[in-house]
């Protein structure tokens, strides 16, 4: 029997949406040993981390084992694309035992590398799209933000290896590479806020004390953390709140926005962004909450305003972005509050008069949900544009972004992921096909929830003249 | 695929787009799609994640269907909302409010513990509830509190009884239940905090930490100093509510003191069965002299204290009474005054308390405890009651102290107005140049450094008449009235550049100086030379003599004999070790730099050629002096016009005798020359030194009257008016 280590690969079972077996790679981030059984926390490659989990060793694929290769570590480290397993704080945690060199189970070759058996199936299963991404030169991951406009990014690659602080501005991290393995392993196992009962799907620094409990109650109006049911039962003696503590600022049936500041609210805040983190893989806890706004979305019912979901957005952005984090918790997700939240940013960026953009990167998530309101933003506006005195309507994306209020650049990856440009006897037009107009009109029937402008009660406050925020 | 040789022009943003529908263009099918003029737009997401195979087949299941199927989403791990006990753990309904929710900031802090208890507290509550009532919050408080009171160590049960205001069993059994069950590690959970020193900065469970300056923009500035403005206003503000709730809350208290003693007094009355009122006029009537005393304060601040002062002001009332009579309390009653005058700064270490007041009352914002209120009124009403110009007509050039100074009252006795007497002020002198002169005089420092000698009329005048031998000792005759300035002017102009033939003028330098500068040895055992090492004379121009012509006494004089002996032989023994080298030495200041001579630092005594003479005048090298001579210019001229001008401006009232204080000479004199004291000093040239000597030849013989200087001055001032320009040459 070979001992298996952190860092070692092999096929492990996992049931799909179909609950059908598959057998995906995954790599082996932890093993602990709970009442004289092994488990392993695996991630399974080229899948989100929001899956890793703890499995038994019968779900393991001994046969095709694969150990880790110590030249292989280097590369892969750098942030090459399919990398992102492999932490440089492994070394610094995996026990001494010598790490055998031949091993008598796996005949397999060496480990192909990574980027190349990821691209080899994703060129096999995704031809069109898979050869789209590969233009666009492959970076570190490190490097990409600072193509979106971090000045002082490059202050923080300290090539003497000692780590800096990260910058200040903004709420999500590219920069993975000073992560360590804590950090990328989920640490609490269930969370129960009023109803619900979620299973986070990343590390968030709750208190160390309260992460080996097996339920971490939070208070729903509040969402202070507790450790009993007791606990919240007295908490709950105390704590008055039945809505997040701001104004509310949008009311419309049962939907309501709230508005905290994220200086003020020091303690919701910080309690919110900790919950958030469960489920946002980028954010980033790092610094307090002192420059952001939390615009929490809840759905009343007697018992209360019931939290749905929440974006927060920088008091001054740099960068043009009027969201920062946004999520939505998921008992509530793809019932179409992801839109609403987005819909409401930009409600909010159309009343500072100003176009804005999530700050990135965005998950897979948060990619599908905006590009989805991009879409359907744009397609409403195409589609309703009606032929002036016989001429062919025609629109600017200029025109679009202030309409819409969504960034000129959004604007034009919406249009050309919609594959609406197209070149014309010496220039360009937008080209609406049937099944876009089809599906967009399918969508629209589907879309119940919108936010209606004139339930906002809203004035931009001018952050920059105010103190520090 | 030909038609997409040539480059399509880049996307642009403000060209209008022409919308079509597809039905409309059956020909663009043939084309394809142009994707390559347009830059592809990044996905935002990070790279690695991009390809990751849920969003991938998602993403291709929208292209493919536009919408979303049901298993092309992205898997997440599953949430549950089947909670069975929620309706029993959120208790009461609420209802919308009709307006929007609007929250106070300040409403949210509500004092509750951030302790919950557990059920582990429960059962300990459970127990102690058998011998007392306890209620759940009431434990959650003293946990809350010991938590918080203890960082990094457990506070002590002593510490734990300060905090927490408790039975002494039940603190003992919570705190004891609460040591048992903290072990060190807190009870209230946090998200861990940075610690300062950056060792935190990586650490996985360390959250919010704080952000540096770095964020501040530079917009935030300006803003930044207005607010600071608002905040003193504020603060000010403040400071005056603070200050009128003091003043009430001592209304309030004398108005109970009144009431009580007026109590007092009626009860009292009652028991002398004072029903008419007589026995408290009778009391009454020295009370009523006491508000005589009762001077108007002047403060300067309209809107503080001014209760306080009232207040104290009986007790004001009685101090500065006593001061009436008793003056040495009086400086430190000015000390206040100069104090409200000057900014207390200049008083470090004196009265610290008085200070942070005074400032307060000019700043207006400062704030005050009540405790300090005692002190603090007693200052205000410390300030004299009467108006500036009366007291302090000097204006900016009043008298300050000085740090470290010590000052005495000024001693009266009787009727006596001089401080010392006569002879004691005055020395028996003898001038050896040619206005010889002997008798009493002192030395003084006069206006630009020239050294003047004011001389006194005594009782011994004949007597020094006598010895007087020399035949042009003309200027004894003058006689000294009382209540009349009895100092004959003697000038001696140190410099003019007025020289008849230099080898003259060195010789008389020469003899100038041998005979002017040196004390005479003892000839006449009652009459010497009066130097004394003592103090220099006040700065006084005129002396009045009233009576002083009896001044000496007999007994004094033997005294004042032998100590000049003393001198002198000291002097003599100097005299003798510097022999050698002091051909052409320099005069020297015995009187001031007896003291601390250095060997080298010479004095003669006059020789037999002199002898006749019963006192010398010394010409002092003292730093005074040389402060009149001006360094040196290169030009070797002599450069005291401002001294000689001023001269001539005294002369007529001013009586002195300019002596001669010879700059030293760095050929011939600089070696004997008391260098020590006055190397930093610059040194004349020599022919500084000779016109000086000519000059003092040529003046000192006609100086003797006051109106007879103005000749010479007008000389010298005409002289001086030369050498001017070449000063700045």
């Amino acid at each position: 029997m070979v001992e298996i280590v952190e860092g070692c690969r092999l096929p492990v079972l996992r049931k799909n949406q179909e609950n059908e077996d598959e057998w995906p790679l995954a790599e082996i981030l932890s093993v602990k040993e709970v009442s004289a059984r092994k488990l392993y926390y695996v991630h399974y490659i080229d899948f989100n981390k929001r899956l890793d989990e703890w499995v038994t060793s019968d779900r393991l694929d001994m046969k095709k084992l694969q150990f880790p290769k110590k030249e292989a570590k280097t590369p892969t480290k750098n942030g090459l694309p399919g990398s992102r397993p492999s932490s440089p704080e492994r070394e610094v945690k995996r026990k001494v035992e010598p790490v055998p060199l031949a091993p008598q189970v796996s005949p397999v070759t060496p480990v192909p590398s990574l980027p190349s058996s990821a691209e080899a199936s994703q060129a096999a299963v995704y031809p069109q799209n898979g050869t789209a991404r590969r233009l666009i030169p492959s970076q570190p991951g490190r490097k990409r933000k600072a193509n979106c406009g971090g000045t002082d990014e490059d202050s923080q690659d300290s090539s003497d290896g000692i780590p800096s602080a990260p910058r200040m501005t903004g709420s999500l991290v590219s920069d993975r590479s000073h992560d360590d393995i804590v950090t990328r392993m989920k640490n609490i196992e269930c969370i129960e806020l009023g109803r619900h009962r979620l299973k986070p799907w990343y590390f968030s620094p709750y208190p160390q004390e309260l992460t080996a409990l097996p339920i971490l109650y939070l208070c729903e109006f509040c969402l202070k953390y507790l450790k009993s049911l007791k606990c919240l039962q007295r908490h709950l003696t105390k704590c008055n709140l039945r809505h997040p503590p701001g104004n509310e600022i949008y009311r419309k049936g049962t939907i309501s926005f709230f508005e905290i500041d994220g200086r003020k609210n020091k303690t919701y805040s910080q309690n919110l962004c900790l919950i958030a983190k469960c489920f946002l893989d980028h954010k980033t806890l790092y610094y307090d909450t002192d420059p952001f706004l939390f615009y929490v979305m809840t759905e009343y019912d007697p018992k209360g305003f019931h939290i749905v979901g929440y974006f927060s957005k920088e008091k001054e952005s740099t960068e043009d972005y009027n969201v920062a984090c946004i999520l939505t918790l998921p008992p509530y997700q793809r019932r179409g509050y992801g839109k609403l939240l987005i819909e409401f940013s930009y409600e909010l960026s159309k009343v500072e008069g100003k176009t804005g953009t999530p700050e990135k990167p965005l998950s897979d998530l948060g990619l599908l949900s905006y590009r989805s309101y991009w879409s359907q933003t744009i397609l409403e506006i195409l589609m309703g544009l009606k032929p002036d005195n016989g001429e062919r309507p025609q629109i600017t994306i200029n025109e679009i972004s202030e309409i819409t209020s969504v960034k000129k650049e959004d604007v034009i990856s919406t249009l050309q992921y919609l594959n609406l440009i197209n070149y014309y006897k010496g220039q360009y037009i937008l080209t609406l096909s049937e099944d876009i107009v089809d599906g967009h009109e399918r969508a629209m029937h589907k879309r119940h929830l919108r936010i209606d402008p004139k339930c906002l009660h809203f004035t931009p406050k001018d952050w920059s003249k105010r103190g520090k925020w | 695929m030909s038609k997409l040789s040539f480059r399509a022009r880049a996307l642009d943003a403000a060209r209008p787009l022409p919308v079509y529908r597809r039905a409309e263009l059956p020909q663009l099918t043939d084309c394809g799609f142009i994707s390559r003029a347009v830059p592809q737009m990044p996905s935002g997401m990070d790279k690695d994640e991009e390809l990751e195979h849920h969003l991938q087949r998602a993403m291709s299941a929208q292209q493919v269907f536009r919408e979303r199927k049901e298993n092309m989403v992205i898997p997440v791990p599953e949430a549950e909302s089947n909670s069975t006990y929620y309706d029993r753990l959120y208790k009461g309904q609420v209802k919308v409010p009709k307006q929007l929710i609007h929250v106070q900031p300040l409403s949210l802090d509500l004092e509750q513990p951030d302790y919950d208890m557990d059920s582990e507290d429960e059962t300990l509550l459970n127990r102690l509830n058998r011998k007392m009532d306890m209620k759940p919050l009431q434990f959650e408080i003293m946990v809350d509190r010991l938590e918080k009171a203890s960082t990094h160590q457990e506070v002590s049960l002593a510490e734990a009884k300060r905090l927490l205001n408790e039975d002494d069993y039940l603190l003992k059994s919570v705190y004891d239940y609460w040591l048992r069950k903290r072990r060190n590690r807190c009870l209230i959970f946090q998200v861990k905090q940075e610690n300062r020193d950056g060792s935190t900065n990586h650490h996985a469970y360390v959250a919010f930490r704080r952000r540096t300056e770095k964020m501040t923009t530079r917009k935030n500035r300006k803003n930044d100093e207005a607010s600071y403005e608002k905040m003193l206003r504020l603060r000010r503000e403040f400071s005056r509510t603070v200050t009128i709730l003091e003043m009430i809350k001592k209304r309030e208290k004398s108005k109970r003191e009144l009431l009580h003693l007026t109590l007092e007094v009626v009860e009292k009355r009652y028991q002398l069965s004072d029903f008419n009122g007589d026995v408290l006029k009778t009391v009454a009537l020295p009370l009523e002299e006491k508000a005589v005393y009762c001077a108007p304060v002047n403060v300067n601040n309209s809107s503080r204290h001014k209760t306080n002062v009232k207040a104290k002001m009986q007790k004001n009332q009685v101090s500065m009474r006593e001061e009436l009579t008793f003056d040495p309390t009086r400086p430190k009653n000015r000390c206040t005054k100069w104090e409200r005058l000057f900014p207390p700064q200049r008083f470090p270490g004196r009265l610290p308390r008085a200070e942070s007041i005074y400032r307060a009352d000019v700043n207006q914002y400062d704030f005050h405890s009540s405790g300090e209120d005692e002190g603090n009124s007693t200052m205000v009403a410390q300030t004299p009651p009467t108006s500036d110009d009366e007291n302090y007509p000097d204006g900016v050039f009043i008298f300050r102290r000085t740090d470290g100074c010590l000052y005495l009252s000024p001693r009266w006795d009787g009727g006596h107005v001089d401080i010392q007497p006569l002879h004691e002020r005055h020395f028996l002198t003898k001038l050896s140049l040619s206005p010889d002169w002997m008798g009493l005089s002192r030395r003084r420092t006069g206006r630009g450094g020239r050294i003047l000698l004011d001389r006194a009329s005594c009782s011994l005048d004949s007597l020094l008449n006598q010895l007087d031998t020399y035949p042009g000792s003309w200027t004894r005759s003058r006689t000294v009235y009382p209540n009349e300035p009895v100092d004959l002017d003697q000038k001696l102009l140190m410099n003019s550049s007025s020289i008849p033939s230099l080898s003259q003028a060195l010789k008389n330098i020469q003899t100038l100086r041998r005979c002017c500068f040196r004390p005479r040895p003892i000839q006449n055992q009652r009459i010497t030379d009066s130097r004394t090492a003592g103090p220099s004379v006040e700065d006084r121009r005129f002396l009045d003599t009233p009576g002083s012509a009896g001044g000496i006494t007999e007994e004094q004089y033997y005294s004042h004999q032998q100590q000049l002996m003393k001198m002198k032989k000291q002097q003599l023994e100097q005299l003798q070790y510097n022999e050698a080298m002091s051909r052409a030495t320099a005069p020297l200041d015995h009187q001031r730099n007896q003291s601390h001579r250095s060997p080298e630092s010479t004095s003669r005594t006059l020789d037999s050629v002199s002898a006749h003479f019963a006192a010398s005048a010394v010409v002092s090298t003292s730093p005074s002096a040389q402060d009149a001579l001006r360094p040196p210019k290169t030009t070797g001229v002599p450069n005291c016009p401002g001294a000689s001008r001023s001269s001539y401006s005294t002369s007529s009232s001013v009586s002195g005798v300019g002596l001669l204080s010879i700059p030293k000479q760095q050929s011939q004199v600089g070696a004997v020359y008391p260098t020590h004291h006055h190397n930093i000093r610059p040194s004349a040239p020599p022919p500084s030194a000779l016109k000086l000597a000519t000059l003092a030849a040529k003046v000192i013989p006609v100086s003797g009257l006051p109106r007879d200087i103005d000749e010479p001055d007008r000389q010298l001032n005409g002289l001086s008016e030369n050498t001017q320009p070449m000063e700045v040459t």
